[in-house]
């Protein structure tokens, strides 16, 4: 094996300006399958984290009714909090959310909202909730940047907000712009006005009442018969979770065709390698190689185009995976549309299990590519093949 | 020749199926050949030259009749045997050299030793030994597209040589030199022969290598038309 080995290298360096191109192809694929795969798991990462951060936190506690997809049981969806829940609330351990539908009407437009009222001190979301305290005159709202984008909201802007109490009644008065937060999660900024808890509360009659507690994201475990239902953070990040995974798929594909590419050279090398080095083939046998041997060597030396390959991926993939990792790829802003959160700059991530995933499967791909048409060695005559003589 | 037997051939028929049917290249043959022989099989393109060296060096197998090469029976050889047989005991020659064009001199006459797995201090030694035998010892790193054609089938014989084996085929050696290498290669051939005893033979229809043979085997239409001891 050892002896194939080093014959396959000199023959594989001899063979020039043949095996360079070869090699440059596949070590295209290289970097580009792990730096598009490390852009995937960049943005899983990132948009769990985002997620986490911002709006699920370490799991929910939910309502009976509450359906975050069904408008009509909303305003039906909120309740006492559970005095179990209530008293871990006071600790600080849960952030309790009250949750009703209302409208603004900024710049003489009508806009549907989400209202939803937070606890002013809870530290388990991102949200600066903080900004609530002292801010007791108007209805101090917080929003995020992309509704105060699409509704032209400027800090310290008034605009009229009507709701319904849990009566029926509408009702409506001046809300306060006191902050306007940056996040990359869409589903806590579009559409959506944030409030003191006690505030809502109070506005649509329904004290001490809430519709979600999000948990502290360190927790583990669940408190059981609280009478509310648990959702716990997979749960909670299926859809991010679901759209990666099509996204992964869709990114099959894309290494398919590199894969296909990179392969079809190989091959094309290899048929080629066997038509043009019979006289080779039927010397190595005449001096004393038996058939399996060179069947062997010509596929070692197609499989270490994967490995020089390799080389010269890290070469000059380790600089640019690194340098992408460190200052991110900009993401257009028309992708924060798509309701998921997006930061502006993904920054891939590349794990020891990505690499060593991709250098297997090229290797492997690339041993069988060679394989298949060196067996054709095996079926040749040396004597033929000695003269050069096509077979 | 000599008493002791390295080749043993009786009977000797072999048959290619063409597209006009059968071809008969190899038509009943009988010969010896003992150790340390220097002879040739001569005759006409089509004769059946080339098949006869072919089948003593293990790399085709007869048709019919018994051909026995260092007490082996070439047609009960597997792959692997045959090939074990060349590696350890047979020497190749080629018209058009055959040398391995991206390996520089040493590695080719190495490439045999590498074979037989000897280690790096022997196969150093056997190696400039050869090229020492062969005058080659100037181009060590040359790669055989630096090379001359004379030059290329001293590269041939050495690689043939250097691992000293008991027989060396040699199909059309001359067949691509000029006058004065052939000599030169033929004169080293004969040096080697008588040095190492190993035994030469020859498919050629060159009359520079017939003047040097010491036996002549004439083959036409895959028969023996004339087997004599020379004067040389």
């Amino acid at each position: 094996m050892k002896l194939l080995f080093n014959l396959a290298i000199k023959n594989l360096i001899g063979a020039g300006i043949r095996t360079w191109l070869n090699v440059i192809v596949l070590s295209f694929s290289f970097v580009i399958i792990i730096w598009h795969k490390g852009i995937l798991d960049g943005w899983n990462e990132q948009a769990r984290n985002d997620m986490i951060n911002w709006e699920t936190g370490g799991g929910q506690y939910w309502q009976n009714r509450y359906d975050p997809y069904d408008p009509f049981s909303l305003t039906e969806a909120h309740s006492k909090i559970p005095q179990y829940l209530d008293s871990i609330a006071s600790k600080g351990e849960l952030a309790s959310i009250l949750i009703t539908q209302g409208t603004i009407y900024p710049s003489g437009r009508i806009q549907s909202i989400l209202i939803k009222g937070i606890n002013s001190n809870q530290k388990i979301l991102k949200l600066p909730s903080a900004q609530f305290i002292g801010n007791s005159e108007e209805i101090p709202a917080l929003i995020g940047r992309q509704m105060a984008n699409e509704n032209g909201l400027k800090v310290s802007d008034l605009v009229t907000l009507r709701w319904r109490d849990i009566h029926g009644t509408f009702d409506a008065s001046e809300m306060k712009i006191i902050g306007i937060f940056d996040t990359n999660v869409p589903t806590v900024d579009l559409g959506q006005v944030w409030v003191p808890l006690d505030r809502l509360q109070r506005m649509i009659g329904a004290p001490g009442e809430a519709t979600i507690m999000v948990r502290q994201k360190t927790e583990s475990g669940f408190y059981t018969d609280t009478g509310w239902k648990f959702k716990d953070k997979e749960e909670l990040l299926k859809a991010i979770t679901d759209l990666i995974k099509i996204k992964s798929v869709g990114g099959i594909v894309l290494y398919i065709i590199l894969l296909s590419l990179s392969m079809l050279a190989i091959f094309d090398t290899q048929v080629l390698s066997i038509f043009r080095r019979q006289k080779e083939i039927g010397t190595y046998i005449a001096l004393g190689m038996t058939r399996r041997q060179v069947v062997g060597l010509f596929t070692i030396e197609g499989s270490l185009n994967s490995v020089l390959a390799g080389l010269l991926a890290a070469l000059y993939g380790i600089p640019f995976l690194a340098f992408q990792s460190k200052t991110g790829i900009s993401i257009s802003g028309a992708s924060k549309e798509y309701g998921l959160a997006l930061a502006d700059k993904i920054f891939p991530t590349y794990s020891l299990g990505l690499i060593a995933t991709t250098i297997v499967l090229i290797m492997i791909t690339t041993t069988i590519v060679s394989y298949l048409p060196s067996r054709r060695i095996a079926k040749m005559k040396p004597t033929e093949a000695l003269r050069g003589k096509l077979q | 020749m000599e008493d002791s037997k390295n080749i043993s051939i009786q009977g000797l028929k072999k048959y290619f199926t063409t597209p006009g049917g059968r071809f008969t290249a190899l038509n009943g043959i009988d010969l010896e050949f003992g150790k340390a022989e220097f002879a040739g099989v001569v005759g006409p393109s089509g004769s059946g030259k080339t098949t006869l060296l072919n089948i003593i060096g293990s790399l085709d197998s007869p048709s019919e009749g018994k051909v026995i090469v260092l007490g082996r029976s070439i047609s009960e050889l597997n792959v692997k045997q045959a090939a074990l047989l060349r590696r350890s005991q047979l020497g190749f020659i080629f018209q058009s050299y055959n040398l391995l064009p991206v390996y520089t001199v040493f590695e080719n006459i190495e490439f045999p030793l590498l074979l037989l797995k000897l280690n790096d201090r022997q196969r150093k030694k056997m190696v400039m030994d050869s090229l020492e035998w062969l005058g080659l010892t100037d181009k060590v790193r040359s790669k055989p597209a630096q090379l001359s054609g004379g030059e290329c089938q001293r590269v041939a014989i050495a690689r043939a040589m250097v691992k000293k084996p008991e027989i060396v085929l040699a199909d059309e050696p001359t067949a691509n030199l000029d006058a004065a290498n052939s000599h030169h290669i033929l004169k080293t051939m004969v040096q080697l022969n008588s040095e190492f005893k190993t035994t030469f033979i020859f498919a050629t229809h060159d009359d520079k290598v017939i003047g040097y043979l010491k036996r002549k085997i004439s083959l036409v239409d895959g028969k023996i038309a004339n087997d004599e001891i020379t004067n040389n």
